[in-house]
């Protein structure tokens, strides 16, 4: 009997390692590697429901492995409902991706890179959603947004897809960014990165939260970090540009799993901060809101199928995250119910449109029609996902919508009579969908076009993933109830406050204001379809007024970016090297001198100084030295006195009794001179006079630096510990280092990590000089 | 730089130079020395037998490497060997690291055997920190000979 800990890191990080196995079968397997990825992704799915009838019989799980005790940071897993969902999505999705992906990417290059990536997308997938740690759940969380950006440039060769993969690369880790403040101001407040912990003690964190009056930052923060990776107002924009990945990949990341972290991550906070301030309600309920009737409308006027799709993934994901922002149960079963339905029929519609896509080779909407004499059961499936996706009954995107439009009018009924707007865009965006929903169905119907010419079928590893997601449509329609006791009630328990409700999903049987508002849906919707580019041409009217889209603002932003880096980085750099050095000196000068003055330091006072006749005797010819460089008539001369200053350093480091540093002093000294003289002939021997300005600039620079370098020693030396570490290394040296020289047993053993550090940076050090010299161009700039 | 007088005090420094450096980090443990300073150390040695007998005659005669006259400072063979000389060095201080791991310590512990009664020596200290040492060593020698080696061939 495998071990619960194991299955769990079975589950988490066979992806990774099947990384590495796929760079390394790819020369044996070649275009097969897409079945060697998808048998991974099967041992994930089963160990997901390995798990999954664990969770049933003994409750949630969760394994421990120390990383950083001082900080309570640990590889933590926890697996509840919410995490086992995520995860076969994840899996599940995965294995019919990959097979999917054998037929649609036949034939193209690059495809090593593309499946690595996806396995360690799918891993960090998997990763994000077993978390059980803050910080880890953050590593995961950026692991996925990188290998999103890596398959959204897929295409490297296409000026498009590398700027769609820089900007999702900018958002969804931007986003990130402000999630991990969000995670580490609730870590340091509670200190404890633990979920579980948190999950456990919700009151607790809410009340420490709102002591310190900084639970609305964290909600918000922690919003941020899921609108920028769910893609919700104003945030959505990465999503239509990331259309520009291979459709599988669309498919996968961009509409079934990663897209959802975001929402996953508001569900697993709901508990912990969901408080009847409303402040959580007011952040989610109306980020959600304005997200699915937005986007409804703009997948309305979108003309390229996946791009359609993109907009309605938003738009969905909207719905869901309005759901967890209402407190009431029927909220968090909305919400539950929804991440399961939305991902089976928009995965379907995603690999229609791949098969679309890849058998005609157009995506614009407008150009397709009528083919479901060439393809029919693709149409079949088409058109039975996009009823779910429109809300029909008995289709499955009906039941969760029912929930929502009961859980707005719950909220509603309840709360000021403004909140009549919830239900009132909840039927805005629910028409909009159904429009939208059936335009895309509509590309198999009606009169084929002349232009598109043969098509031929898909072939079956295309069908087979598309016909298994259909299925799993249907299922989810036609006995809701039954894989609502089996899935989406442990979801529910996860982000629930009162997990002892029991879930029931039906078709309704009498007539409430949900049912109305669903009539009212499809009644309008049926009404509009005829004037669908009607309302196409309002919608773009309206978008026509640039300043008030998004995108608008994005690229004037990063074009001002830009152009500001482009003023300032001549100034800065401009090529030569006194440059170079007065700007990093000078800012570093600067920033120590101010962070000092702000934070008051007090210079200890002069008590008088001893000083021997030998180290005076030093001292003096080491300033002798300073002034001799100054007036040094060549560069060898000015370099042999500057190591008269070495010398005289390695000398007083003999007298201070320190042997080490004097040896190293005295062959760093001579090396340098050695290099000194091999690169000496190349420089011009004189350099001209220095303008009287710059002259002065520099001067001014030298006495800061000096006088940082002098304030930092004082105030160094001041602080003396009474209990000295240097007493710890002396008395441990020979005992436990085994050596009697205590600078080198500190250098090998006490502080090994260190040395180890270092020796990487020289190290690096040596490559980077080698691979600057070799990509210097041959011609020499002077 | 390259004239009869400093050929011939390199001629018959530079061995003691490397012979300097090889004691240093030996007796690095007990007495001042270690992986540091020995591998400047070498590399001065190195450097001055560049400035007097210029890189090509170090590269081609003394080493016995060859030079392709394209991308020289590159392909050639001993700055090759340079490269691998610290990579070796990293791989070394790394191992040395892990070793005490499969002995369930602490990544990177060290630790010291005193083999008694050997003829001359009569004592003799084996430390594992010397290996460690011998990666530093390694390392700062290929990383400062190759930039000495790239620099010098420009």
């Amino acid at each position: 009997m495998v071990s619960v800990e194991t299955v769990i890191y079975v589950i988490v990080f066979l992806p990774f390692f099947g990384a590495i196995g796929a760079l390394l079968l790819f020369r044996y397997l070649g275009e097969q590697i897409a079945y060697f990825c998808a048998s991974i992704a099967l041992v994930c799915f089963l160990g997901v429901l390995r798990l999954g009838t664990i969770l049933k019989n003994s409750g949630p799980m969760q394994t421990t492995v120390p990383w950083i005790p001082a900080f309570d940071i640990a590889m933590r897993f926890y697996i509840d409902g919410l995490a086992l969902l995520i995860a076969l999505l994840a899996s599940g999705v995965g294995i019919l991706i990959f097979v999917f992906s054998r037929g649609y990417m036949h034939g193209e290059s690059k495809l090593q890179r593309y499946y690595i990536i996806l396995l360690i997308f799918m891993g960090s997938m998997i990763g994000i959603a077993f978390a059980g740690d803050l910080i880890v759940l953050f590593v995961f969380w950026e692991l996925t947004s990188l290998s999103s950006f890596g398959l959204i440039g897929h295409y490297t060769e296409s000026r498009s897809a590398r700027y769609a993969a820089r900007k999702s690369m900018l958002i969804t880790v931007g986003g990130g960014l402000f999630l991990l403040v969000g995670f580490l101001l609730l870590g340091t407040s509670m200190n404890s990165y633990n979920l579980v912990w948190l999950l456990n003690h919700s009151t607790a964190v809410q009340k420490t939260l709102k002591s310190k009056n900084i639970y609305t930052i964290v909600v918000l923060l922690i919003g941020i970090g899921a609108a920028a990776k769910s893609a919700q107002f104003p945030l959505h924009i990465w999503l239509p540009n990331a259309m520009e990945a291979p459709t599988p990949v669309s498919a996968f990341l961009h509409s079934a799993t990663m897209v959802k972290a975001g929402v996953y991550l508001v569900g697993r906070f709901r508990p912990i901060l969901l408080n009847d301030a409303q402040i959580w309600t007011f952040t989610f309920a109306i980020l959600g809101i304005v997200t699915m009737t937005v986007m409804a409308a703009l997948a309305v006027v979108a003309t390229d199928i996946k791009e359609l799709l993109a907009y309605s993934t938003a738009s969905h994901l909207g719905l869901i995250i309005a759901a967890f922002g209402f407190g009431s149960a029927v909220g968090g079963e909305t919400g539950s119910l929804h991440i399961l339905n939305h991902a089976a029929f928009k995965a379907t519609l995603f690999l229609v449109a791949g098969i679309v896509a890849h058998q005609t080779g157009t995506r614009n909407l407008n150009d397709l029609s009528g083919l479901y004499k060439d393809l029919p059961i693709t149409a079949g499936i088409a058109t039975i996902a996009a009823f779910g996706m429109a809300g029909v009954p008995p289709f499955n995107g009906f039941y969760s919508k029912e929930l929502f439009f009961e859980a707005t009018v719950e909220f509603a009924t309840h709360n000021r009579p403004i909140m009549w707007l919830f239900p009132f865009f909840a039927v805005i965006g629910s028409i909009f969908t159904f429009l939208y929903s059936i335009r895309f169905a509509g590309m198999f119907y009606g009169k084929k076009p002349e232009e598109l010419g043969n098509i031929y079928r898909p072939s079956k590893s295309m069908l087979l993933p598309a016909g298994l997601l259909t299925l799993a449509v249907l299922v989810l329609s036609f006995i809701p109830q039954v894989i609502t006791n089996i899935i989406v009630q442990h979801v529910f328990h996860s982000i629930s406050l009162t997990p002892s409700h029991h879930m029931s999903v039906h078709l309704p049987t009498k007539l409430s204001p949900a049912v109305i508002m669903s009539l009212i849906t499809i009644g309008v919707g049926v009404l509009l379809y005829p004037q669908y580019q009607r309302i196409q041409s309002v919608i773009n009217t309206i978008l026509s007024i640039r300043y008030i889209t998004v995108d608008w603002w994005y690229e004037r932003f990063i074009f001002g970016i830009n152009h500001v880096s482009g003023i300032v980085t001549p100034i800065i750099h401009n090529g030569l090297l006194r440059t170079y050095a007065f700007w990093i000196v000078g800012a570093t000068t600067v920033i120590s001198l101010v962070a000092y003055i702000l934070t008051g330091i007090d210079i200890p006072q002069f008590t008088g100084i001893t000083i021997t006749i030998p180290l005076l005797l030093i001292l003096l010819v080491a300033i002798g030295a300073v002034m001799a460089i100054m007036i040094a008539p060549s560069h060898i001369a000015g370099v042999m006195t500057l190591s008269i200053l070495g010398f005289m350093i390695a000398i007083f480091y003999i007298l201070v009794s320190a042997p080490d540093l004097a040896l190293t002093q005295l062959v760093v000294e001579t090396l340098t001179f050695i290099i000194f003289l091999l690169v000496l002939d190349r420089l011009p021997a004189y350099y001209g006079d220095i303008p009287p300005g710059r002259a002065f600039r520099d001067g001014i620079l030298s006495i800061s630096v000096g006088a940082l370098v002098f304030t930092t020693v004082l105030l160094a030396t001041k602080a003396q510990p009474a209990d000295k570490i240097a007493d710890y290394f002396i008395k441990f040296s020979v005992p436990k280092g085994g050596g009697g020289n205590i600078v080198n047993v500190i250098l090998v053993d006490f502080r090994a990590l260190d040395t180890l550090g270092e020796i990487s940076v020289i190290a690096m050090a040596g490559i980077s000089i080698l691979t600057l010299i070799a990509m210097r161009t041959g011609s020499e700039q002077p | 730089m390259s004239t009869v007088i400093t050929r011939t005090t390199a001629r018959v420094v530079v061995p003691i130079i490397f012979l300097t450096a090889i004691a240093l980090l030996l007796q690095g443990h007990n007495k001042p020395g270690g992986g540091f300073i020995a591998g400047v150390l070498t590399s001065t040695g190195f450097g001055l037998l560049y400035l007097v007998y210029s890189i090509d005659f170090v590269e081609e005669t003394v080493l016995g490497g060859s030079i392709s006259k394209e991308f020289q400072h590159l392909q050639n063979s001993i700055v090759a060997d340079y490269r691998i000389i610290f990579g070796l060095g990293l791989l070394l201080s790394l191992v040395s690291g892990i070793v005490p791991i499969l002995f369930g310590l602490p990544f990177l512990s060290q630790t010291v055997v005193f083999i008694k009664h050997v003829p001359i020596y009569h004592e003799l200290e084996l430390a594992s920190a010397v290996i460690f040492d011998l990666g530093v060593y390694f390392v700062v020698v290929g990383a400062l000979l190759s930039i000495i080696s790239v620099v010098g061939a420009e």
